[in-house]
């Protein structure tokens, strides 16, 4: 075996030990580490080189990478998500020809999806879709992913926020509860078109939240611009509707003798 | 860089999440791949511009160049290509200049052109602020460099001219393998594609003095450049240089490049060359010196005063009466007596007259048709049948038409009287030495009755026909009577001959004389004031513009305005940018005269440079102005404009054309006539045709007039619409239900048509494609004749004889044949008209008019059979085509083979010559009956060797084809005939068809 491998595989056995101990200071800083030693591979995405220990560094590298984008829900970095994930995709959209496929896969996949859910790229999430199989459509892990969307999409708030109970990898848990704040956002937006205003009450069942303290603490933080008076919320929308568009009639009246003109200038 | 691997990935997201790391090596290894990839992935990377821009802008990063290379092929991708050229230089080493790839060449390409901008740009305003990128300029030079050393000497010339870079331009030329051909498509180069004038004369100036630096300098095109350039000392030091050689063939090639200095007609130029070659050194006795100094003046005076026999015996007295200080001083006295006489233009002016008096083919029948068809019309019809005549015998001092007319002809008053007696002038244009005595009895005579004002004043206006640009010895005689003289019509008409005269000469004394009869603010004579202070100061660009603009606003009369305008249009004449405060001023006066004007400004300063600032400016008045005259002469102006390229012309003007104002429709007319003329292009007679049909009377007019300048000298053979023409102008003279107007336009027409006796042709460049600028003046002063007819007369400036003429070393032509493998219908004159037709439309008449039953009956039989006979004619007419096989050949589109010939080392074209005799004359025998036009080769065959031989020089008139006889005794009949004698003596010679074998010239004598 390739020094190099094996010298990657013991930083990344010392990593996966980190990850267990719940270090993840020094995680990160193996995982630094790890990447930088992946680009030494010619075997590995974008590359693909057919070395003789490729299968093994292939599969080496995509277990790094699982473990990365794992560790960054852990330290709750969605940025970070997202760029191990992307590192990670080509090992399954790429390499799926050269390698078993991984058995963290479609937890993984779906747990984008999640993210992408979480944070409202929907466009995006149906785009990841789209570029499932049937068969991968049927996994719990995507399915959930899938019916979440289905209920955001409906407006069935309290069943997105019921499907926290029903995770299928305790992983998901991190984004379910980001997800929780996403729907209140949603429905804080349209009470905020509905309504002028609602009592303090009301807006607790709408917000499904279990005590007014929560509410009023979230209206602080996220809608400061919103007024609570007499137990009652006031949506301070902007009122004044725009006013109707105003007819240009100067422009367009220079503009009809302008083309007379050069009407006139035709030969 | 490799062309890039197709890629494994199915997307670049991976490697530019990557990028967003924070470890710099994994920053690097995104990028490296990234570059890679990016002709595939450039669409998902664009997405991430940002964080890649900031990579670049980060100071501390190592990459920043491998950043920028990759931004700027994404941006290459984007089609942003500023951005992606500003980045590829940031990429520093990292752009290989040598990298064989799409983005590599298209960078450069952008490279370049932005440089050749900013160069451009920098050198317009003269600011030398504006900073070029080094980075920039390092990878033009890279470029050139490279190109050169490749051998792809003329990539680099291209760049090297568009960029500036003159001192890139002189290596590439001068390491070039063949400096000859190199340099000659350097100038191709320069004339089409340099617009400025500036540069492109400091690019000439480049050439020659690379020209110079060469062993075997061609001598030819140098001196053509130098013309170009107006330094006449060079070109008179070469001369001298040449004239001096022991080697006889040096001295030859000296009077070639004379003539050809000749035909690029710019007189002025041409004196100060004349006046610049030096005397030839004499003994320093006493005696011989005073001889020496006398012998010049002597030898002009006789010249003006006898034949060109006087120039042989000149020379010999010269011989005589001057002791050289030895043999080789006489031999560069005898040359330089030649050269002068060349530089003089007499000896070219004496053959193209013998040409076109001898080979005269003018058919007098279609004037009498003419003349007797405008009887019953305007007087303006019986004018343009003179004009007509005028024009059809331009140059060939045949005057048998005005003769035979005498009596129609005194029925002309007032000004038809003055264009009639002028008409004379163009007649015998070139006749330099007979012109005064020719014109003396209509002269103004000390005494003066006011009755003959108009035939004075007429007389005048052709004398200065006569001497159009050789006016040395006849503008004293027209100034002292411009001075004598009170009468306006004597006036305008001396004004008028003073400006042919002193045509470009610049003569303070003409100026001022004109300028005295300017500010009488008398509408006719300072009329032709302003239009001849124009063309005596043509193409100076002097301050006078200013005061002639100053008195412009100050009088009154339309008519000066009018002729000022011209006037101050001629003085800045080829000067393109240099004209533009002017042009801008004219164009954007109140007065719609000196708007019309500043059209003309703006044609004649960028005649013929196809200029596209002119053009948009031009395009613009024509469909912008209010005044319909500014309108009309801006399309008319297009067509100067234009002239050197002319297939641009009709599909610019195509859809003026069909403008619904009629003013456009003429002026596009006028236009394409003026731009295509001569050439019988397709394109052109096509827009024309239509128009000739129009219904208003004017552009019938206009349009006739244009087919005829398009169509002069092009025979049924090469395009078949030309006979149809010849029936339509007949038809309209013929038709009295047509309008005056278009009369006057076909009977114009005809006389374009068949001008010069059928011999020239209308060119406004010479065949080394230099502005014949007298053509081009002459052209632009008859476009005027809209406001006054007797300008039409100024066509025969842009006249030239279509003739192919050798000489030899005693400037005599020896007998010479060649063989022209092209059609011989394609060169043949068209065939005369015949009596019958003629007949017919002037009997019917009265035939109908008759009352009796039977009498009708007869007429219809009789009619009948005149229109059977017509028919027969007419058939007879097309069938001839095929025609006999003619020694002569009029060859336009052989051209450029001939220039070729012309310009072949004289000792190859001997040693051509032998091996051609040969085989040419078994060729020649069997070809008589069947020539393939196709090839188009000349072979020179000789029936006499001996006379062509090394000696003789290869003078070729730009328009091919006839051997001229000399005839010595010729010059004298002339004076003959003009004071009197029967023409009927020429009779014979211009019917005798050419196929017959020529006479042989008489015996020459080399006089050393």
């Amino acid at each position: 075996m390739d020094p190099r491998t094996t010298e990657v595989s013991q930083l990344f056995e010392r990593f996966k030990a980190a990850i267990l101990r719940k270090d993840f200071d020094t995680c990160t800083k193996l995982l630094s580490q790890l990447k930088i030693a992946l680009t030494g591979f010619k075997s590995l995405p974008p590359s693909f080189e057919k070395t003789p220990n490729a299968v093994h560094e292939l599969t080496l590298a995509r277990d790094i990478y699982e473990h990365a984008v794992v560790l960054s829900v852990k330290i709750e970095d969605q940025d970070a998500f997202e760029r191990h994930f992307f590192q990670l995709k080509p090992y399954y959209t790429d390499a799926s020809g050269r390698l078993p496929p991984s058995p963290q896969e479609y937890p993984i996949l779906g747990l984008n999806l999640l993210r992408l859910l979480v944070q409202n790229r929907i466009a995006e999430f149906h785009t990841e879709l789209e570029l499932l199989s049937a068969s991968a459509l049927e996994n719990p892990c995507i399915k959930h992913a899938v019916e979440l969307e289905q209920s955001f999409m409906e407006g069935a708030y309290n069943r997105v926020l019921t499907a926290r109970q029903t995770v299928p990898h305790e992983t998901y848990v991190y984004f379910m509860d980001l997800l929780a704040k996403t729907v209140r956002d949603e429905i804080a937006g349209c009470s905020e078109k509905a309504y002028d205003s609602l009592s303090v009450n009301d807006a607790r069942q709408m917000l499904l939240y279990s005590s007014d303290k929560e509410v009023v603490e979230y209206i602080k933080e996220e809608h400061p611009e919103w007024e609570i008076k007499n137990g009652f919320v006031f949506f301070q929308r902007a009122k004044e509707s725009v006013p109707c568009k105003e007819i240009p009639s100067l422009q367009l009246i220079n503009q009809t003798l302008s083309y007379a003109r050069e009407l006139e200038r035709i030969v | 860089m490799a062309e890039a691997p197709q890629p494994k990935l199915s997307s670049a997201c991976g490697l530019l999440a990557q990028l967003k790391e924070n470890h710099p090596v994994l920053k690097l290894h995104a990028l490296t791949h990234l570059n890679v990839f990016v002709d595939y992935f450039w669409p998902e990377i664009a997405d991430s511009i940002p964080v890649i821009e900031s990579l670049y802008e980060d100071e501390d990063y190592g990459q920043r160049e491998l950043a920028a290379l990759l931004l700027s092929k994404v941006f290459l991708y984007l089609g942003e290509l500023n951005d992606s050229l500003s980045y590829a230089l940031g990429a520093g080493p990292l752009f290989d200049v040598s990298e064989d790839s799409d983005y590599v060449r298209t960078l450069l390409a952008k490279a370049i052109d932005k440089y050749a901008n900013l160069r451009t740009k920098a050198a317009e305003t003269n600011d030398n602020s504006t900073v070029i990128d080094p980075r920039m300029e390092a990878i033009v030079e890279r470029m050139l460099d490279k190109s050169t050393t490749d051998g792809k000497y003329r990539q680099t010339i291209g760049v090297a001219i568009e960029c500036r870079r003159l001192d890139k331009l002189e290596e590439a030329v001068v390491r070039s393998d063949n400096v000859h051909s190199t340099i000659t498509y350097c100038i191709d180069v320069c004339h089409s594609f340099v617009k400025q004038r500036e540069y492109r004369r400091e690019i000439l100036r480049l050439m020659v003095k690379i020209y110079q630096q060469l062993p075997s300098p061609d001598y030819l095109i140098m001196c053509q450049h130098l013309m170009f350039l107006d330094e006449p000392d060079g070109v008179a030091s070469i001369l001298q240089e040449l004239l001096r050689s022991e080697n006889i063939d040096d001295a030859l090639l000296a009077f070639q490049i004379a003539f050809d200095l000749v035909e690029n007609e710019n007189p002025a130029f041409l004196l100060n060359v004349r006046d610049l070659l030096p005397s030839p050194k004499t003994q320093p006795s006493e005696p011989a010196q005073v001889s020496e100094s006398a012998q010049p003046d002597s030898a002009e005076t006789e010249i003006a005063l006898t034949t060109e026999d006087a120039q042989i015996t000149d020379v010999n007295q010269a011989d005589e009466s001057t002791a050289y200080t030895d043999l080789l001083e006489a031999v560069y006295a005898k040359r330089l007596t030649k050269i002068r006489g060349i530089l003089d233009e007499e000896t070219s002016i004496q053959l193209t007259l013998q040409f076109l008096h001898s080979h005269n083919k003018s058919d007098l029948l279609i004037l009498k048709t003419i003349k007797h068809c405008v009887v019953t019309r305007d007087k303006v019809c019986h004018t343009a049948t003179v004009f007509a005549n005028a024009i059809m015998h331009a140059g060939t001092a045949v005057d048998t038409f005005m003769r035979e007319n005498m009596d129609w002809l005194t029925r002309a008053i007032d000004w038809a009287k003055f264009s009639a007696i002028a008409g004379l002038g163009v007649i015998n244009r070139g006749h330099l030495q007979q012109g005064r005595s020719l014109m003396a009895p209509y002269l103004p005579q000390g005494g003066g009755d006011g009755g003959s004002r108009y035939l004075e004043g007429g007389a005048l206006y052709g004398l200065g026909l006569i001497h159009a640009n050789h006016g040395k010895g006849i503008t004293p005689f027209l100034l002292e009577t411009l001075r004598r003289t009170n009468t306006e019509v004597i006036q305008h008409g001396a004004c008028l001959g003073l400006g042919l005269a002193a045509l470009g000469t610049s003569d303070e004394e003409v100026i001022e004389e004109l300028n005295n009869v300017l500010y009488t603010d008398s509408a006719v004579a300072s009329q032709a004031a302003g239009i001849s202070l124009g063309l005596v100061m043509v193409g100076t660009a002097t301050m006078q513009a200013g005061f002639m603009f100053a008195y412009a606003h100050d009088t009154q009369h339309e008519k000066i305005i009018r002729s000022l305008a011209f006037g101050i249009a001629l003085t800045v004449y080829g000067r393109e940018e240099e004209a533009d405060t002017l042009i801008e001023k004219m164009t954007s006066d109140q007065d719609p005269v000196l708007r019309y004007g500043g059209m003309y400004a703006l044609a004649l300063a960028y005649r013929g440079t196809s200029n596209n600032k002119a053009i948009r400016q031009l395009l613009h008045f024509a469909v912008s102005d209010a005044s319909d005259d500014v309108r009309r002469t801006a399309v008319l102006a297009l067509g100067f404009v234009l002239y050197s390229d002319p297939e641009q012309c009709p599909r610019t003007v195509s859809l003026l054309s069909t403008s619904y104002n009629a003013h456009m429709r003429y002026g596009a007319a006028l236009a394409v006539g003026i731009a295509c003329a001569g050439t019988g292009l397709s394109e052109a007679i096509s827009l024309l045709e239509p128009l000739t049909s129009d219904l208003v009377e004017f552009v019938r007019q206009g349009a006739l007039i244009a087919m005829a300048m398009v169509m002069v000298q092009i025979s049924e053979a090469s395009d078949a619409r030309a006979g149809a023409f010849r029936l339509q102008l007949r038809k309209i003279i013929m038709d009295s239900q047509e309008d005056n107007m278009s009369v006057m336009g076909a009977i114009l027409a005809s006389g374009i048509l068949d001008a010069g006796g059928r011999n020239v042709t209308i060119k406004l460049r010479s065949k080394t494609r230099h502005d014949k600028m007298t053509a081009i003046v002459g052209l632009a002063v008859f476009s005027q004749y809209w406001f006054w007819h007797p300008l039409i007369y100024f066509i025969s400036l842009a006249f030239s004889p279509t003739a192919l003429i050798g000489l030899n070393y005693d400037l005599k032509i020896p007998k010479f044949t060649f063989v022209s493998q092209a059609k011989p219908s394609l060169f043949e004159y068209p065939k005369p008209t015949t009596v019958p037709s003629t007949v017919f439309t002037f009997q019917m008449p009265t035939a109908i008019l008759s009352t009796s039953l039977r009498d009708k009956i007869r007429a219809l039989q009789k009619e009948a059979e005149r229109q059977a006979e017509e028919m027969k004619a007419r058939k007879k007419l097309t069938g001839r085509q095929a025609g006999k096989l003619r020694e002569a050949i009029r060859d336009r589109n052989r051209q450029a083979e001939r220039q070729a010939w012309r310009r072949m080392d004289r000792k190859k074209l001997v040693e051509k010559l032998a091996d051609n005799i040969m085989a040419a004359n078994k060729k020649a025998e069997a070809e008589k009956a069947e020539t393939s036009p196709g090839k188009g080769k000349l072979i020179i065959k000789d029936g006499d060797s001996k006379q062509v031989d090394s000696n003789a020089v290869e003078k070729t008139a730009p328009e091919p084809s006839y051997e001229i006889l000399t005839n010595p005794a010729r010059p004298s009949s002339l004076t003959d005939m003009s004071g009197g004698s029967a023409p009927g003596q020429w009779g014979p010679a211009t019917a005798t068809h050419v196929a017959e074998e020529p006479a042989p010239p008489p015996p020459f004598e080399h006089s050393s």
